[in-house]
């Protein structure tokens, strides 16, 4: 297939559909996880799950980027947004994230400079255009959009920009992987490996998963058949007793990743010894900070921060969901006291979120008998 | 996206609707014509 409705060709779905059905020994249960927000997303957009037999669960995993950022660490960007004479830029989701003052939107409505855009490229630009204003970035985001993080502070850098700087809570993807595996809540039989990240650091930071763990991964795109055919292959391996990583979405990743991305983020990112995730805690090694190089371009080097942790609201289950122990529905708050337009949780307000995936397309409730 | 256009680096791109980005080039060879895959104002693979 080449053209973007091929891949959501219906017929060709219960084809798939048939091959995961032949697949699966029946009376096993098998849970897979697909990393990605965006997997999430299709999974309930288009109804991949209702083509697969009840046997096979799928277990939403931390992939989006908005939902791991903590209540804590938003207080610290609405703490940098109420500075006098700050642009505070961010990306659209991360404005409706709650902390514990309330979200950036609510700063922005109560006097700050909170500004939406679509790429770190348009926070430079309102540097350039507003030389007596300190603009601030506050960069979210895996491997996927470190990147642009990374070349527009180079460009600042090479520009000479003093009035512009970041605040970077840029995750990584692989410890959170490995402290699920270590975690004894979860049983997992596979991973749905992410498109997009990989696409920078390929599939080589995933062997880890079949290696140590004796799980299958499989990285895949983003249009229904590609989630389906992700999904066979994993069972596929499990049939025949093989545990490796592969690329079903050769098309855009290269299994190497892309070189030029892994190296500018060396240059401007250095790993902090632990950052704090939503509902997983903290874990080492897994967010970035600038490097000594680009120290002079941290927000929180030249503002100041309240950096406190904040515990989440008791009747939001947003870590459960993230760590994949319930499903959205089985929150106590979903679709009630917390839905997209007023949501408690962040897994409510992105739309790569469990929760936002589940009440968008109708998932108030599932039950399924099992084969 | 579709490159129509570089320059220092940079290229005028073009979605499926037809919207015009400007969009950072320096991970990928691309030039016009070529197809990219974008991310936050990124080319991140060449199609």
């Amino acid at each position: 297939v080449k053209f973007v409705d091929e891949f959501r060709d219906a017929e060709l779905g219960q084809v798939l559909a048939g091959e995961i059905l032949a697949s699966v020994e029946p009376g096993r249960h098998y849970k897979v996880m697909e990393v990605c927000g965006g997997h999430t997303h299709s999974i309930y957009k288009y109804g991949v799950d209702d083509l697969l037999p009840a046997n096979v669960e799928l277990v939403h995993g931390p992939g989006c980027p908005v939902c791991v950022i903590p209540m804590g660490r938003v207080d610290d960007g609405i703490a940098v947004a109420e500075e006098p004479g700050v642009i505070f830029t961010c990306f659209g989701d991360m404005m409706r994230v709650p902390g514990s003052r309330g979200t950036l939107l609510e700063a922005k409505a109560d006097g700050a400079d909170v500004r939406m855009v679509y790429s770190p490229l348009d926070a430079l630009r309102i540097a350039r255009s507003n030389p007596d204003r300190q603009v601030v970035f506050f960069a979210i985001g895996f491997e996927t959009t470190a990147p642009s993080t990374a070349l527009t502070l180079k460009r600042a850098k090479a520009e000479g920009l003093t009035n512009f700087s970041c605040m970077c809570s840029h995750v990584t993807i692989v410890p959170p992987l490995r402290a699920l595996l270590d975690s004894p809540d979860l049983r997992l039989d596979g991973f749905i490996g992410p498109g997009h990240v990989s696409t920078v650091v390929g599939a080589r930071p995933f062997e880890f998963i079949p290696a140590a763990y004796g799980k299958p991964v499989v990285i895949a795109g983003f249009e229904p058949l590609d989630i389906l055919q992700a999904i066979q292959m994993i069972l596929v391996q499990l049939r025949e007793g093989r545990c490796e990583v592969e690329n079903q979405y050769k098309r855009v990743v290269p299994y190497e990743g892309n070189q030029r991305a892994l190296e500018v983020m060396a240059e401007v990112f250095e790993l902090r010894p632990h950052f704090e995730w939503r509902g997983l805690g903290f874990i080492s090694h897994s967010g970035l900070k600038l490097s000594e190089a680009y120290a002079d371009f941290d927000a929180e080097l030249r503002f100041s921060t309240p950096g406190i942790r904040v515990a989440d609201p008791k009747a939001c289950q947003c870590g459960e969901v993230l760590k994949g122990v319930i499903k959205p529905w089985e929150c106590k708050v979903f679709g009630t006291a917390c839905t997209p337009e007023r949501p408690i949780g962040t897994c409510m307000v992105s739309s790569e979120g469990a929760c936002a995936a589940y009440y968008n397309f109708g998932r108030f409730a599932r039950e399924r008998e099992v084969v | 996206m579709k490159v129509l256009r570089v320059r220092d680096g940079l290229a005028l791109c073009e979605d499926e609707s037809g919207k015009h980005h400007t969009v950072e080039l320096a991970l990928v060879d691309a030039g016009a014509g070529d197809q990219v895959l974008v991310h936050a104002g990124v080319a991140l693979v060449t199609l």
